[in-house]
C-alpha cells in the first residue's frame, strides 16, 4: 500500500512538473523572457560604471554583489555543518 | 606519499602554485579569474602542504582557531563594506570610492578588495574541509604542545 501510494504520488508530481516546463518559451527563440536589456546594461555600460575590464567580476562583485556575499556564507555554512558532523571534540583554545 | 622526492618536489612547486593563486586573485578585474578560482588554487596548495608534509607540521603553521576567526571576520568585512556602499549611493554620495583607469591593478572601485576576501574564505574552507574528511578533526590531537 506505501509503495503504490509513493508511486501514485510521485507520478502526479511528475506530472504537476512537466505541465510547467510545457508552458516554457521554446529554446533559443529571439523573444525569450531572459534576452531583455539587462545583457545590453551590462555589456555596453559594466566598462564606465564599475572600471573592470572582466565584465564577469564586474557583475558578480558590483551589480551582483549580495548575491556573492550569500554565496561565500552558503560555503561557510557548509564548514560549520561538517564541523558539527564530523569534528570530535573540544580543542587547546577552548577551556 | 612522504618520500624524500616528493617532499622536495613540492618544496619547489609550492610557492609557484601560491603566487599564482594570488595572481588569479588579485587580477580578478582585468583577467578571467577571481576569488573563486583563485581560493581554490590556493586551498589546494595547503591541502598538498598537509597532505606531504604531515598534520602535526601544518598545525604548526596553520593554527586552525586563528583561520577560522579570518574566515568569519572576512565574511563580516565583506558584508559591512558593500552594505555600506549601497546605502551610500542610494543617499546620494555617488563616486566615494574613485573608478580609476580601466585596465590597472588599481581600478575597478571595490572590485580587488571583495576579491580578496572571497579568496580568503573559499582558500580556507576548501582547506578545512578537506583536513576534516581526511582525518576528522581540524588539527592533530596527539601533536606538539
Amino acid at each position: 500500500m506505501k509503495k503504490i501510494s509513493a508511486i501514485i504520488i510521485t507520478t502526479l508530481f511528475i506530472g504537476f512538473l512537466l505541465i510547467g516546463v510545457a508552458d516554457m518559451p521554446p529554446f533559443g527563440s529571439e523573444n525569450n523572457p531572459a534576452h531583455n536589456e539587462v545583457m545590453e546594461k551590462y555589456i555596453y555600460d559594466s566598462l564606465e560604471d564599475t572600471g573592470a575590464v572582466n565584465i564577469v567580476s564586474s557583475m558578480i562583485l558590483d551589480y551582483r554583489a549580495f548575491d556573492t556575499f550569500i554565496e561565500a556564507s552558503v560555503i561557510f555554512a557548509a564548514l560549520i555543518t561538517i564541523m558539527t558532523v564530523l569534528k570530535e571534540g573540544g580543542n587547546k583554545y577552548e577551556d | 606519499m612522504k618520500t624524500s622526492i616528493v617532499k622536495n618536489v613540492v618544496k619547489v612547486i609550492l610557492p609557484l602554485i601560491q603566487i599564482f593563486g594570488a595572481y588569479v586573485i588579485i587580477f580578478g578585474h582585468v583577467s578571467p579569474g577571481g576569488g573563486f578560482a583563485g581560493g581554490s588554487i590556493v586551498g589546494s596548495s595547503l591541502i598538498l602542504y598537509r597532505l606531504i608534509y604531515g598534520s602535526e607540521r601544518a598545525d604548526r603553521k596553520f593554527i586552525y582557531f586563528y583561520l577560522l576567526k579570518l574566515v568569519s571576520i572576512s565574511l563580516v568585512v565583506y558584508g559591512t563594506l558593500k552594505g555600506l556602499i549601497f546605502i551610500l549611493e542610494h543617499l546620494g554620495f555617488n563616486g566615494f570610492i574613485p573608478i580609476g583607469v580601466p585596465g590597472n591593478l588599481l581600478s575597478g572601485g571595490l572590485i580587488m578588495p571583495l576579491n580578496v576576501l572571497i579568496g580568503i574564505v573559499v582558500s580556507i574552507t576548501f582547506y578545512f574541509i578537506a583536513t576534516l574528511f581526511e582525518e576528522g578533526e581540524l588539527e592533530n590531537v596527539n601533536g606538539a604542545e
